[in-house]
């Protein structure tokens, strides 16, 4: 089966100074289809630059990232932002949704900027947000919400344009562990039910059940738990 | 426009705050606009109202008509290049009257046309006069206020020659003060008073010839009135004595009003794009490409001056209604669009700074902000 997400022997050097760096060293990973894959690690192991490149944030020293079968390599700041759009879905640690914009349109407003025909959107924003239990929620400002929900508005946002892969940076960071639980449990599902595949780099050891696999970010490579 | 105008929608206090500030601005830029305009044609609205092209001058005369000073040959040199029918000659001279019976004085200008050419002003209220009365003044409807009316008789200060009040006309002044009509036949009549030695006063000169006429026959005539300038009606009017300096002195006020304008919008824009920095690094991971983000920057900057500008229209209209007769105030549809659209190209010229800031935000501030 084709991995929706191929990391091949990618390393990352960053300059200090004269001293070079190596953060990620020959770092490789597939994850496929219904896949999701947990990265822990401790603090500076370089979970953030992992997270960055594999979400075409940031451009590997050497090493190649293939999302759903295409290259990353070669592409200009405006076709990785395309690619961030369509292919890519990104759940951040502290929700960070756009404070003014009402919990539907935080959705909406990815779908515009992907060119989703307004009535398509619409539908599946409602159905997202319906199957995240936010029904009720749709016309709030994300000041009014709680963290789990503001949460899951986050999630229902990275999937609103079907993307092949969905990276989530500490999801549950900012929630008590049974609302974390609830969190990483839709992760889980839409990552099933669609079949896409999910890289969620984490600290918290209660959600590490509901994933399929659990790697760890060792000396700037991933090892298997 | 999609996050600019729900960023409106949601922060309504501090946008309204920033609407009021332009609207401030917009309202002053547009008021010492109408003013300086208002003032300008107060000034020199005798010579504006010409229906001149070009006017013929002595030569070294600085383009003032005061100074200047053409013989008869002259007019008929004009004449015979630009034909009997487009060049009439002209003279003024600054007086000061009084009303007989009357202490109060007035400052006036005097002028001398052919009542029955294309300088004669219309009148509005009282009797035109021909070539040929006698002791008849037009004047402008400004000396009522001065209690005078038509019937009224006008003494000058300096001579004793005195004119009646035959009519009124309107918009009619020079150098600020009003202007005051009289044919030709007078006019001599008044040069006599104060003879000039070694000239007879039976000798017709005249301050300036306004001409209407093609660049080609100003060519020529420059040729054969090798002794005189001829200057355009916009140079004779800067030339009314005070003119430039009067609206060089708004026009520094205009200026500064623009520059202050960007400055405010640049710095508020740029204080609310600061705040907002980490939504657009949210937004750029997601995908939103830096055109989409500017175009909303720029949108709204946009939406906000147009809005102000909107609302400062209707506010000088109504201004414009409850200002006294005394206060000159002139915005035409031409201005208003030049001062419109500098001000919008002001604003956004301010926003650029914030575009700026936009274009060099980093999609990776988004991730493991507090990871290593």
């Amino acid at each position: 089966m084709k991995p929706m997400l191929k990391i091949d022997e990618v390393t990352r050097t960053f300059h200090d100074g004269d001293s070079e760096i190596t953060v990620l060293n020959k770092l490789s990973l597939q994850v496929g289809a219904g896949e999701l894959v947990a990265v822990m690690g401790p603090s500076g192991s370089g979970k953030s630059t992992f997270l960055s490149i594999a979400g075409a944030l940031l451009t590997p020293t050497s090493g190649e990232v293939a999302i759903d079968g295409v290259s990353l390599s070669g592409m200009g700041s405006h076709e990785l932002a395309e690619l961030r759009l369509k292919r890519i879905g990104f759940i951040f640690q502290s929700a960070n949704l756009i404070p003014y914009l009402k919990v539907k349109e935080q959705l909406l407003l990815v779908a515009q900027l992907a060119g989703m025909p307004s009535g398509e959107a619409s539908k599946r924003a409602a159905a997202l947000l319906d199957r995240m239990g936010l029904k009720q929620r749709q016309n709030y400002y994300p000041d009014k919400l709680s963290g789990g929900e503001k949460q899951r508005v986050a999630i229902a946002r990275a999937w609103m344009n079907s993307p092949a892969v969905l990276f989530a940076d500490e999801p549950t960071a900012s929630l008590d562990a049974e609302r974390g639980q609830d969190v990483v449990r839709m992760i889980a599902e839409e990552v099933k039910a669609e079949g896409k595949a999910a890289v969620m780099v984490t600290h918290d050891e209660r959600v590490l059940p509901l994933c399929d696999r659990v790697l760890y970010l060792k000396n700037g490579a991933l090892v298997e738990a | 426009m999609y996050l600019a105008l729900r960023e409106i929608r949601f922060a309504k206090t501090r946008y309204v705050m920033i609407v009021m500030i332009m609207l401030l601005i917009s309202f002053l830029v547009l008021f010492v606009t109408g003013l300086a305009k208002g003032l300008a044609y107060a000034n020199a609205s005798s010579v504006k109202n010409m229906a001149a092209s070009h006017f013929v001058l002595q030569k070294d005369s600085d383009h003032r008509f005061g100074r200047s000073q053409l013989t008869e040959e002259a007019l008929t040199t004009a004449r015979t290049v630009v034909g009997d029918d487009k060049a009439t000659p002209l003279n003024l001279r600054m007086a000061t009257v009084t009303e007989k019976g009357m202490s109060l004085k007035s400052d006036v200008t005097l002028f001398a046309i052919d009542m029955t050419g294309w300088l004669a002003p219309k009148v509005v209220e009282g009797q035109g006069i021909a070539n040929d009365t006698q002791g008849q003044v037009l004047v402008d409807r400004k000396l009522k206020e001065s209690g005078i009316q038509v019937g009224s008789t006008l003494i000058d200060q300096m001579t004793g020659a005195s004119w009646t009040v035959s009519g009124f006309v309107a918009n009619e002044s020079y150098s600020h003060t009003p202007s005051v009509f009289m044919n030709e036949q007078d006019w001599l009549k008044l040069q006599s008073f104060t003879p000039v030695s070694g000239q007879d006063s039976s000798d017709k000169t005249y301050n300036a010839i306004a001409l209407k006429a093609s660049e080609d026959q100003l060519a020529q005539l420059r040729a054969k009135l090798p002794d005189s300038d001829i200057i355009s009606k916009s140079d004779t009017v800067s030339a009314v004595p005070g003119y430039k300096e009067e609206q060089g002195s708004l026009l520094m006020m205009i200026a500064f009003l623009y520059i202050i304008s960007a400055m405010v919008l640049a710095v508020f824009f740029f204080v609310i794009t600061i705040q907002k920095i980490g939504q657009f690094g949210i937004l750029k991971a997601i995908g939103a490409k830096t055109g989409y983000l500017a175009r909303n920057v720029i949108g709204q900057v946009l939406l906000l001056s147009i809005g102000s500008l909107a609302v400062s229209l209707g506010l000088i209209r109504l201004m414009y209604e409850a200002l006294p007769a005394s206060m000159p105030f002139q915005l035409d549809s031409s201005t208003i669009l030049l001062s419109c659209s500098l001000f919008i190209i002001t604003a956004v010229l301010g926003s650029l700074l914030s575009v700026y800031k936009v274009a060099r935000t980093d999609a990776l501030d988004a991730i493991g902000r507090t990871a290593a």
